[in-house]
């Protein structure tokens, strides 16, 4: 069983160094500072009152567009329809039409240049509380950046990996018209699978067009029914389909809960399966390196450790941590100072850091041979297109510093540095940031529904470009801004940021924090959770 | 969530009990699915099931009640025992509409219509009986209950009113009756 020693620091943080009992084996080579602080219990009542009220009003606009006092902008049915059976159910569309409309105009910004540390948007106005929406023909330029994951930088539209992506496109074209295993496995591709095993430390890779069809496609391919799969509470959609779509049994542990992990191993191995006991036959272990709602990093020596005491597998997405963390951007498992021959299979995309599109997924040749054969994207989805492949080749030579520069070094360099800036400054600042100290994905806690879509508008104004998510996206109690931060991103730039969030947190009265730090363990979560269950 | 650990009787009966007595925990022999979530933070299928466990629900419910009493005490039209009843009256009518009567989420959930015929009280929890939350709610009316006929002096008008309506409430929350519909009343 694995115990903890919590050290509190200068600062008030927990430092976390688990040690394996009966050894003094230490698992972490460095601190582990992850907080979660709880929401304030005014801060949740006033959170409820906002929902309520809005509840309320939804349902007095609801009647009064049910008695035609009020015009219905939405679709209906029409008139000679009204006895047949329902095709939907206006129910469902509550939050929809009463709180998402009211704030809609956060979301679904249309930007026309390409998303580096600044942008252009173009500006929209609503003349019918955002029910529609008119183009001004005006085009806000200069917005910073801080909702895009260009966590390296690479988004540019000038510089080498733009000018060889463009000679790969006027030599290959755009399209490949053509699957993997059939006509369209380019030379690039295999040059790109080669290149990215080399980076990651494993034996062979391979590359995919699409991310979220990576893991969709690819975990069905790995386990099946009678298999068991552990898979963590925040884990991403594409998981969460893929684990679906394999047939295979789910459990769900806490997040990043390794005691919650352990009982499930123990549990699973001990009892075996449901009805008939016998033994599982492969148990495989979900996490990502970094969960971009909640910016945490998951504790992987000590899901390692106990994968190889369970003898189970581990699947590693590192969606937003391949490029992001580690000393020369290789990742979680560099981070840690682990071997990536610990990790079964090591997904990631190349959407973040890369700033290109697609998927990969590395680990020992059988596997991959075999994902070659038998994964539905190898035989069914067409292969990345060749001036991506060259935008990834380019990009990943640059931060291994293969191209003979130390731009690659540099951009990692900045970035946790600009990681580290960043959450510092909003801490004292007074704000509730969750997460790790060194994740670049910063969620800044709103709570409030209305503060969702304040914040939104402010930051606009402001010419600040950031995402909000709001309820049910996350826990009722827990709206958050999410800022993603990147090696683009100057000092300059982060203090201009840094100067409009006080100014709107001032406004808005979003300083929070309290500095009482939950320990570690002990997550703001439900002790008990239910589960819901087959009939 | 503070208030809810603080509350915990006899621990949860998960829905599927074998008839031989092997010893049973929330996580072990429960296989379920997890649906697809697109868009969303965590692998919660129906949010709904967890909000009344949120922390402070409890406190600004409680509060809620006590602002409507104070509302109604404000009128000068009504006596002490009036008010009572009607915060009595009103909050189990409040409840029963928001709890008993109105059925699915406002928001579309990726369990494919499972919870869309089903009461927010059915839907607490996933099915589960007698959680913290479930105690909590039904306990509620019933102090209100004794508050109210304290405070009505036990008068016989007020009582039939009070016991009528308190019936109302706890009636639908009978684990007998999860998923009853009588007379086909609000079935779809």
């Amino acid at each position: 069983m694995l115990n903890c020693t919590k050290l509190v620091t200068v600062t008030g943080y927990i430092n976390n160094l688990p040690t394996l009992s009966g050894s003094t084996l230490r698992l972490y080579k460095r601190p582990f500072n992850e907080a979660f602080e709880e929401t304030p219990m005014l801060v949740a009542v006033l959170t409820y009152v906002g929902y309520g009220v809005l509840t309320l009003f939804g349902y007095l606009r609801d009647f009064m567009r049910q008695w035609k006092i009020e015009k219905c902008q939405n679709a209906t049915e029409r008139e000679e329809q009204k006895d047949f059976v329902p095709l939907y159910q206006d129910f469902e569309n509550f939050y929809n039409r009463n709180l998402y409309m009211r704030i809609r105009d956060s979301w679904n910004r249309p930007i026309c240049s390409v998303p580096g540390a600044k942008v252009d948007m173009m500006e929209r106005v609503s003349h019918d509380y955002n029910w529609t929406f008119t183009y001004t023909g005006r085009v806000i330029k200069d917005i910073i950046n801080m909702g895009s994951y260009n966590y390296l930088g690479f988004a540019q539209k000038a510089g080498t990996c733009q000018e060889a992506a463009a000679k790969v496109l006027s030599q290959y074209g755009a399209g490949v018209c053509s699957t993997r295993q059939e006509m369209g496995n380019l030379d690039k591709h295999e040059e790109l699978e080669k290149l990215v095993a080399r980076f990651l430390g494993v034996e062979s890779a391979m590359a995919y067009g699409m991310g979220f069809a990576t893991n969709s496609m690819n975990i069905p391919a790995l386990v099946g029914k009678g298999c068991l799969i552990l898979s963590d509470e925040l884990n991403h959609a594409s998981l969460v389909l893929g684990a679906r779509l394999s047939g295979a049994t789910i459990r769900i542990f806490k997040h990043n809960n390794m005691q919650s992990l352990e009982k499930l191993l123990k549990d699973a191995i001990v009892h075996g399966q449901p009805r008939t006991r016998r033994p599982w036959k492969k148990i495989l272990i979900l996490v990502e390196g970094i969960y971009s709602m909640e910016g945490s990093i998951v504790r992987l020596p000590e899901v390692i450790a106990l994968k190889k005491k369970y003898k189970s597998y581990l699947y590693l997405d590192e969606a937003h941590s391949i490029g992001a963390l580690g000393p020369s951007g290789r990742g979680v498992v560099e981070y840690f100072g682990l071997s990536p021959e610990d990790v079964d299979v090591m997904m990631g995309t190349f959407t973040k850091s890369f700033g290109a599109a697609g998927g990969y997924i590395g680990g020992k040749k059988e596997l991959i041979d075999y994902l070659r054969t038998y994964s539905h994207s190898a035989v069914y989805a067409t292969s990345l297109s060749p001036p991506v492949v060259e935008q990834i080749i380019t990009s990943m030579k640059c931060i291994m510093g293969e191209d003979g520069t130390n731009v690659g070094k540099a951009r990692v360099q900045q970035l946790a540095e600009n990681t580290r800036y960043f959450r510092r400054r909003l801490k004292e600042m007074g704000f509730i940031i969750y997460g790790n100290e060194d994740s670049p994905v910063v969620p800044l806690m709103l709570y409030m529904p209305a503060k969702i879509g304040a914040f939104g508008r402010e930051m606009l104004k402001r010419n600040i470009g950031v995402v909000v998510v709001g309820f049910p996206a996350t826990p009722i109690i827990e709206s958050r801004a999410r800022f993603c931060l990147s090696a683009a991103h100057t000092k300059e730039m982060l203090d201009t940021a840094l100067k409009e969030i006080n100014e709107v947190g001032d406004l808005l009265q979003l300083k929070y924090s309290r500095h009482r730090l939950v320990p570690l363990l002990d997550r703001p979560f439900d002790e008990t959770t239910y589960e819901e269950t087959e009939d | 969530m503070v208030a809810a650990s603080q509350i915990s009787g006899a621990a949860p009966k998960p829905p599927l009990q074998p008839s031989f007595g092997v010893h049973q925990n929330t996580y072990s022999d429960l296989f379920y699915r997890i649906k697809m979530n697109v868009g969303v933070a965590h692998s919660e299928v129906n949010p709904n099931t967890r909000v009344m466990n949120s922390r402070g629900m409890w406190l600004t419910y409680a509060l809620g009640v006590g602002m409507l009493h104070i509302v109604l005490l404000s009128i000068p039209f009504f006596s002490v025992p009036v008010a009572w009843t009607l915060t009595n009256v009103i909050h189990n009518l409040g409840m029963y509409v928001f709890l008993h009567a109105v059925k699915g989420t406002p928001f579309e959930t990726p369990d494919q219509g499972k919870a869309r015929l089903l009461t927010h009280w059915e839907q607490l929890d996933y099915g589960v009986q007698f959680t913290s939350s479930r105690k909590f709610f039904t306990i509620s009316p019933i102090i209100l209950y004794f508050l109210a006929s304290f405070y009505t002096k036990y008068d016989p008008t007020h009582f039939i009113l009070n016991t009528t309506s308190l019936l109302t409430v706890l009636i639908p929350k009978l684990p007998q009756l999860h998923g009853v519909r009588i007379f086909g009343i609000n079935k779809y």
